[in-house]
């Protein structure tokens, strides 16, 4: 599962997806809005993507973690549109066998999305807005 | 040629919109594509170093040799997930 929605994320459809009769061990990991950043009020995020290629590079960063840890299995869903303080805007699921394979896959795909899935967060305070820009979009060279 | 441009975040306020289009020449690259959107959006320019171009959803270098009716995309740097 490799997937944006509008709606409010559920981690159970994840889990499941990743659940196996070999996994001792699952990790999520669920990215939520906070009510500040960099000393400012949040008011709310509007999170925008490039629907058909954000699909895409998440399926990749999937291929990349199987390539790379190859008895786990992995699901990602990221939230987009007008997300509140509290609201889960991202959900990555990993199992494996035992812990650190997980714990390192996991962390590596989280990694990875923050790297090269087209996917912009704009915060709007109290007094403005921006949208924020993270490192910039990996080249294509860079794979 | 022409090809499709989408725009996202905080690029589409500095063109005026999601997407617009741009006549090429025949065998134009990426590169071309980035000078000509240079020349016709001159708030865009300065930040077109920082972008990644993608097209028809793929990350490309600037020498790509672009066709009629390719979907091209600017891409901003990243910021999805959260802050942590």
């Amino acid at each position: 599962m490799f997937d944006l929605t509008d709606d409010a994320l559920d981690s159970k459809p994840l889990i499941e997806d990743v659940q196996r009769h070999g996994s001792g061990a699952l990790v999520l990991f669920l990215g939520v809005v906070r009510d500040e950043n960099q000393g400012r009020r949040v008011r709310y995020l509007e999170y925008e993507a490039y629907p058909s290629m954000a699909a895409k590079e998440m399926r990749k960063i999937g291929e990349e973690v199987l390539a790379r840890w190859p008895s786990t299995h992995i699901a990602m869903r990221h939230r987009i549109g007008r997300l509140a303080v509290g609201d889960t805007a991202l959900i990555v699921a990993v199992s494996a066998p035992h812990r650190e394979e997980a714990f390192d896959a996991c962390r590596h795909a989280i990694d990875r999305i923050k790297e090269v899935v087209p996917i912009w967060k704009k915060e709007v305070w109290e007094d403005g807005e921006a949208w924020l820009g993270g490192r910039p979009a990996v080249q294509p060279g860079d794979r | 040629m022409n090809v499709k441009v989408r725009l996202f975040a905080g690029l589409k306020d500095l063109v005026g919109g999601p997407e617009v289009f741009v006549e090429l020449g025949e065998n134009a690259t990426l590169g071309d594509l980035e000078l000509e959107l240079g020349r016709r959006y001159p708030r865009l320019e300065p930040l077109l170093p920082s972008l990644a171009f993608a097209v028809e959803d793929e990350y490309r270098i600037r020498d790509y040799v672009l066709h009629d009716g390719h979907e091209v995309a600017l891409i901003p740097p990243i910021s999805g997930g959260t802050h942590v």
